[in-house]
């Protein structure tokens, strides 16, 4: 994986199991395929001659445009999964997503307030979990998901014996 | 599924930083006081003053007397009977029935009162509360973020006070005492503070009563300011050009009917006003050892007190219109009190300066920065608050972005004092936030696709949750990632540095006279306004 701009130097970028692309997949299914099938319901009704109203070429070019998004997400997908990354340095953790819109995040070990673990049911069938990151900041969205569940539990261990060392104040 | 899988659920740190642990509920299955550890001897178990629940349901009450009391005069003041010539047969029953609610809710503000206990000792406040489902809550000391002293005007006619102590909840306020007797609130807030603070207990007379720290004014805004403030703000400019088109329109249309809709209009915003000029009224700001003090209220009167050390990140921005005059908001993040609850309440507890002059603000700024990091703060805050391009050392957005931000790239930008982070953007809306080193949380770079085009990002801090929120817009690409790395040596620094949260044993022995005198930070030497600071009221 090539180093954006926005990447501190020098970091070696762990990267999350490939495994965590069919999760991603299964979420993109429930959601975007039910929005797709209930726009193609108008469709489905005027060609039956339920209704007489939208014209079949709207009728039809609005679920064709949803679909086309949907599958311009989940060709993102693979990519989007390759580019989250955590790196353990000394003093915190970087965190790193997106492409597009692409955010890098430091939380020092001496800030946080808990960390979490949680397995959804299609993680818990491909043996992997999402570690979520608090500090006192509501603001610190830090999570790292798509985690094999031994590298989460040592990650969490790692991160709870390196903060209880470096505990600071709020 | 291997033997290492993780379960789901949280790792918590013992002791980990307040946020989630510092106040919780206990579930409180032996409500008695002999069965909690530590509270045994030190502290005795304390009851609120007994007409604390009619205050809190005198609206009720009220409501009640009113409906019945006015029913009742006009027909004797007409002359008719009490009740009609039906209803009288029943009057007995109608009389026994109301009796009975009325002695229900009255049996029920005195178990409630009863039932409500609370205690400080051990380093921990306690209170208890409920009858059916109790609920035993505690607090560490070393954990207060803020004491309120609230009296709203009919607590205040009795001489009662509420006390709110916050922990670093987002949520609601850890302890409510409600209400004490002001004075016993005082001496309880001063209790509080000085255990919170370190002062050691003298262990042969545990129960003697802390005194209360002495204080220093530095500031009050006078009424008019305020109301000038109230006048020149963006609402009353919506209110002016509002007005001038419904003039318009009603004499364009030639239709009545907009002086009408201008009605309740009229009335929402007089209560607005209202409302914040009650609250703002007779602001003033003190210094003591316990922190900043800060007093506000005309008919409401509330006295917060701000730990040193408790303020997150902190905001001055300047509306336009309050340009000409000079005039300022200051308004701070505290962890515990959480975003904004309700509009009223909430902003004016954030609220550090409703409106102050340049003196004012420097002079709060030394109060909660006391050290500045910086041998010259009056040029670097004064150029965060007014300045341009690289004045007072700030490093601004690239000219070549000039495109995507016309106004502000020569205005937003940052400087890093040993301290303190200033950000400031604005060109209009003047604002210039202040984060100190040691309560950064973490932090994020954020860069987006037309972001990338021009090679810039955006440089967030993340802090409690409040009014402020830190960000650096538009910083060139390398200095942000600079700025990114800087940042958190920085913090990593000023965590180690502070060692403890008892703000009073972090003063090193021989030097006492540092804790009392918390002002006389090199801020308070340099310019000639900030020496007018403290005499402002």
């Amino acid at each position: 994986m090539r180093t954006e701009a926005i990447d501190p130097s020098g970091i070696t970028w762990q990267r999350v199991s490939p495994k965590y692309v069919t999760v991603r997949v299964v979420q993109w299914a429930l959601g975007n395929l039910a929005t797709v099938l209930v726009l193609s319901l108008p469709l489905v009704l005027v060609l039956a001659g339920v209704w007489a109203w939208p014209p079949l070429w709207l009728a039809a070019t609005v679920p064709a445009v949803a679909l086309v998004a949907a599958l311009w997400r989940l060709a993102l997908i693979p990519r989007q999964v390759r580019a989250i990354g955590y790196a353990e340095r000394d003093d915190d953790l970087l965190i790193r997503t997106g492409i597009f819109f692409q955010r890098t995040m430091a939380v020092p070990y001496g800030r946080m307030q808990y960390v979490d673990i949680g397995v959804g049911p299609v993680e818990r069938a491909l043996g992997l979990c999402t570690l979520k990151l608090h500090t006192a900041s509501p603001g610190t969205n830090a999570q790292i998901p798509g985690l094999p569940a031994a590298e989460g539990a040592r990650l969490r261990e790692q991160l709870a014996a390196r903060g209880e060392a470096r505990l600071a104040g709020l | 599924m291997t033997a290492e899988e993780p379960r789901p659920g949280p790792a918590a740190f013992p002791d980990a930083g307040a946020a989630a642990a510092a106040a919780q509920p206990v579930n409180a299955s032996q409500p008695t006081n002999a069965s909690q550890p530590g509270s045994a001897s030190d502290g005795e178990w304390l009851r609120v003053h007994p007409a604390s629940p009619f205050i809190r349901g005198w609206v009720a009450l009220a409501a009640i007397a009113f409906f019945f009391g006015r029913d009742f005069f006009e027909r004797s003041l007409q002359g008719r009977p009490v009740f009609e010539e039906e209803l009288a047969g029943r009057a007995s029953w109608l009389l026994a029935g109301g009796g009975t609610v009325l002695l229900v809710s009255v049996l029920g503000f005195l178990l409630t009162w009863y039932f409500t206990k609370y205690q400080v000792s051990g380093g921990y406040v306690r209170v208890n509360t409920g009858f059916l489902f109790r609920q035993q809550r505690q607090a560490r000391l070393d954990r207060v973020q803020a004491i309120d002293i609230v009296q709203p005007l009919l607590a205040r006619i009795f001489g009662l006070a509420e006390l709110k102590f916050e922990v670093a909840d987002a949520g609601e306020s850890a302890v409510r005492l409600a209400y004490l007797k002001i004075d016993d609130a005082r001496q309880l807030r001063a209790t509080i503070l000085a255990r919170a603070a370190g002062v050691a207990v003298d262990p042969a007379h545990p129960e003697e009563p802390s005194p209360e720290a002495p204080e220093f004014q530095v500031l009050s805004v006078p009424p008019q300011r305020l109301v000038g403030s109230l006048l020149l703000s963006e609402q009353s400019f919506f209110v002016v050009v509002g007005g001038i088109a419904s003039v318009v329109l009603a004499a364009a249309t030639d239709s009545q009917a907009f002086y009408f809709y201008l009605i309740p209009a009229a009335l929402g915003l007089a209560a607005s006003y209202w409302g914040l000029f009650n609250k703002g009224y007779n602001f003033t700001a003190a210094i003591s050892p316990d922190g900043i003090r800060l007093r506000y209220g005309l008919l409401d009167t509330q006295a917060q007190t701000l730990p040193p050390g408790r303020i997150q990140a902190l905001k001055v921005t300047q509306p336009p219109l309050w340009r000409p005059l000079g005039w300022y908001r200051m308004q701070v993040n505290v962890a515990g009190y959480g975003v904004v609850e309700n509009a009223g309440e909430g902003s004016a507890r954030t609220t550090l300066l409703p409106v102050g002059t340049l003196a004012n603000v420097m002079g709060m700024l030394a109060l909660v920065l006391p050290d500045p990091g910086t041998p010259q703060p009056a040029v670097v805050f004064g150029a965060g608050l007014t300045g341009l391009d690289s004045d007072g050392g700030f490093v601004t957005t690239p000219r070549r972005v000039r495109w995507l931000a016309p106004l502000g790239w020569r205005r937003n930008g940052f400087a890093a004092t040993d301290t303190a982070l200033l950000l400031r953007s604005g060109r209009w809306w003047r604002q210039l936030v202040v984060v100190p080193h040691q309560r950064t949380q973490s932090m994020a770079l954020h860069q987006g696709p037309v972001a990338r085009r021009f090679g810039v990002a955006d440089l967030v801090l993340h802090t409690t949750p409040g009014p402020v929120v830190p960000r650096l817009a538009q910083a060139a690409t390398e200095v942000a990632l600079a700025l990114f790395d800087e940042q958190a040596a920085r913090a990593r620094l000023a965590r180690k540095r502070q060692t403890t949260e008892q703000w009073l044993r972090q003063v090193v022995p021989g030097a006492p006279a540092a804790a009392t005198e918390p002002v006389a930070g090199p801020l308070e030497t340099p310019t000639p306004q900030q020496q007018e600071g403290g005499q402002y009221g």
